[in-house]
């Protein structure tokens, strides 16, 4: 790894410096990408996430500290740049933050009614990576972020909490409540399929 | 059976719990977060109750759906992406200098 004198001064954006910070971000675009898609559920928006990542990733390659993980640096400017545009939209709302264990009990409710009226047995049929993908889409996006991070990019609780710069037990209940909603978006779905079928 | 916190400090065997006290574990089991202790109480309710393995299996199917739930960009349009980002960086880097 490169050592700092070489990103300092306004050789920020030498020759070198460009060379160094393409030659440790980019084999990650694959992941930002990704990331981004999962965030935006948009192309055009997530490609324009990704730009702007990389690009502020650039202005501040002086901050990164050698050694550690370009993944997780990139990771946490994307979220901080998708934050910044859905606040712009106003479209962030504050996830309150309940006990956690009271989210998993209403999961397993919402499953046991779900299996009583048969809702569960038409889950069973439907495609559940296209319904999940669906229902992650329609997450509020604090609870979309952390069970991408988690469930999806395969974080722990405690680099998901780095990368979104919040506390653990907000990123536990997070995850609670966006698992627990993902599951009552599917038996809705199911609901729905189940209609349309005895219709 | 009834058990208090003082059972649980030392303790070097694993007490029964019921099925509320198993729901209310079921993410951090199924993330690997439960101390040795609690997990093995969760185990031993799971294998005597008809109620909550249903659920854990549920949970777990759900999660690994979602593992693979992202949309995913074709080869080309990664190449694309990766062409748009190099070459704004360029002009960022010309910008600079």
């Amino acid at each position: 790894m490169c050592p700092v004198s070489h990103r300092e001064g306004d050789s920020r954006f030498g020759v070198d410096t460009t060379s160094e910070f393409e030659r440790l971000t980019m084999p990650f675009l694959t992941d930002v990408a990704r990331f981004a898609r999962s965030l935006t559920r948009d192309e055009v928006r997530a490609d324009d996430l990704v730009q702007e990542t990389y690009l502020q990733a650039m202005r501040g390659w002086h901050t990164f500290q050698p050694g550690s993980d370009p993944r997780r640096w990139l990771f946490t400017i994307c979220h901080h740049m998708f934050l910044r545009t859905i606040r712009r939209e106003a479209r962030y709302v504050d996830a309150p933050e309940d006990d956690p264990e009271l989210d998993s009990m209403a999961t397993a409710k919402a499953h046991w009614h779900a299996m009583d009226a048969g809702v569960a047995d038409v889950v069973d049929r439907m495609d559940l990576r296209d319904a999940l993908g669906r229902a992650l889409a329609e997450l509020p996006p604090h609870y979309r972020t952390v069970v991408v991070l988690i469930d999806v990019e395969g974080y722990s609780y405690e680099d998901a909490a780095v990368v979104l710069d919040i506390a653990l037990g907000t990123v536990r209940s997070r995850l609670f409540r966006a698992r627990r909603l993902l599951q009552d978006m599917l038996f809705e779905y199911a609901r729905d399929a189940h209609f349309r079928t005895v219709r | 059976m009834t058990h208090s916190p003082q059972d649980d400090a030392g303790a070097t065997h694993s007490a029964h719990i019921d099925c509320e006290a198993t729901i209310r574990r079921l993410w951090d089991y199924l993330d690997g977060r439960l101390p040795e202790m609690a997990r093995a109480e969760v185990e031993e309710h799971l294998a005597t109750c008809a109620y909550c393995p249903p659920h854990f299996v549920f949970a777990r199917t759900m999660q690994g759906a979602l593992a693979a739930s992202t949309p995913t960009a074709a080869e080309s349009e990664e190449d694309r992406l990766r062409e748009r980002v190099r070459a704004a960086l360029r002009r960022l880097a010309d910008d600079a200098r």
